[in-house]
């Protein structure tokens, strides 16, 4: 079992890692068997476009309108979990409160330019996904910024964007997929006004609040000898 | 604009729990399966246990929930995440980062924690190791409040630190599901010890009377990298 280098800690143990092949045999994993597809992307953080992350997600459909994705920050066995997406249809995006609209992006530029894509898979086959992918929106949640060297989940979750429009960079190597996805149909109402937090930025920030009947928020804190 | 202890808008939906949307067609599920043929999960095929305990949301710890770690679910959602860091860890980072952790001995020994249907004697070897560590929880989908998709700002989950916390009659539920006692976990857990920090500001709440709520705010945008 492999130690990531930036993550502090002792690498683990044999009897660890003998104990949790033990356990993964006689466990169900429900929610992670779920987990079929491995997409590619990048997001970048809500307040700050120029900082940009790549983004490997794991995901899983919940019906034919919703999947929900893990993200890690590579497609190793000893990447590290920064963040989670929600991806929904058009239609269920619609649904949404305004407010809850901002927090969403939409993947239509991000599908249609090539930088969207499914590593090992062949192009015909995963145009028929994207091309679904083409047509939703995401919410994308990230716990461990990775990007300014943390070596740990601090701080507070950052709500993450997607590319919009045209970003030079990244052109250069997908104009032959951009020509392929060429056919693809967008959203069928356009990019909704409110979705990707109609253009401006977000932050999150902490506020302190009393705790609401959680018995034992004045106790004394039990100590055991 | 949004704020994990308001309430979200309305929004259409089926009452009965389930998450809107159709149901995947034939072709696409086949589309799904010739890719994932194709792909190694790698970091997804690494997780390798699982347990369940109780968590409480830091802005209203009335408000208590079941939860199924690695990946936490409810109606097969990704709804939570938890990161577990060693006490060694734990003790070298700042006052305000270690408010958002919290310590995990007290639901051990209560038997609120547990592994579902691992053995006791392979169990127990781990919780030691547990009962030392710190988490720090995220909840992104407060599905206990009926919210049919993920809404809102994500929330700080914390967990159990006092006896009667959780109701009797929510841990009974769950016994009686996974069949176990959580008082026969009570005395074959008698041995297991906190961590030894002193001064740790996790649980802070006990202290303070005081959890945290999360705002999601508009605010500008830097598009412009710093000069190098």
């Amino acid at each position: 079992m492999s130690t990531h280098p930036m993550v502090p800690g002792e690498p683990t143990k044999t009897g660890t890692t003998m104990l949790e092949t033990a356990t993964a045999a006689v466990q169900k994993f429900g929610p992670i068997n779920g987990v079929h597809q491995h997409l590619c992307a990048f997001h970048f953080y809500g307040h700050d476009m120029t900082r940009q992350v790549e983004a490997h997600h794991f995901c899983g459909h919940q019906n034919d309108e919703m999947r929900q994705c893990l993200i890690y920050d590579s497609p190793e066995a000893d990447a590290r979990l920064i963040g989670v997406e929600y991806i929904v249809s058009e239609n269920l995006f619609m649904t949404l409160p305004d407010a809850e609209k901002k927090m969403w992006h939409s993947h239509e530029y991000e599908v249609k330019s090539g930088v969207l894509f499914l590593p090992g898979v062949p192009g015909a086959i995963q145009r028929q996904d994207l091309a679904k992918v083409a047509q939703t929106y995401g919410k994308t949640i990230h716990f461990w910024q990775v990007d300014r060297g943390d070596n740990l989940p601090l701080g507070l979750p950052q709500v993450m964007m997607a590319l919009t429009h045209v970003e030079k960079r990244f052109n250069v190597n997908f104009d032959k997929e951009r020509e392929n996805r060429a056919y693809m149909k967008g959203l069928e109402h356009g990019i909704h006004p409110l979705a990707n937090a109609g253009g401006k930025g977000l932050k999150t920030e902490l506020r302190e609040v009393d705790c609401h009947g959680g018995a034992g928020a004045h106790a004394t804190p039990r100590v055991f000898v | 604009m949004a704020s994990s202890d308001e309430k979200p808008g309305l929004m259409p939906g089926q009452e009965d729990g389930t998450i809107p949307g159709k149901a995947m067609t034939v072709g696409h599920q086949m589309v799904d399966k010739g890719a994932q043929l194709m792909q190694s999960l790698k970091p997804i095929n690494h997780m390798s246990q699982q347990f369940n305990t109780f968590a409480l949301y830091s802005h209203d710890m009335s408000r208590k929930i079941e939860t199924h770690h690695f990946v936490s679910r409810l109606n097969e959602a990704f709804a939570r995440i938890e990161y577990i860091i060693s006490e060694k860890i734990f003790q070298a980072l700042p006052p305000d980062e270690q408010k958002l952790w919290h310590s995990h001995t007290f639901e051990i020994k209560e038997g609120l924690w547990i592994n579902p249907r691992v053995p006791g004697l392979i169990e127990n070897s781990e919780l030691q190791t547990f009962a030392k560590s710190y988490g720090k929880f995220w909840c992104t989908w407060q599905v206990d409040r009926g919210d049919k998709l993920p809404l809102g700002a994500p929330s700080l989950m914390m967990a159990p630190q006092a006896e009667n916390t959780v109701s009797k009659e929510l841990v009974k539920k769950r016994d009686e599901k996974y069949q176990i006692s959580s008082d026969t976990l009570i005395s074959s857990r008698s041995n297991i010890e906190p961590p030894e920090i002193l001064n740790s500001f996790a649980d802070h709440w006990k202290i303070s009377g005081k959890g945290f709520a999360i705002d999601v705010l508009e605010t500008d945008i830097n598009t412009i990298a710093p000069f190098p």
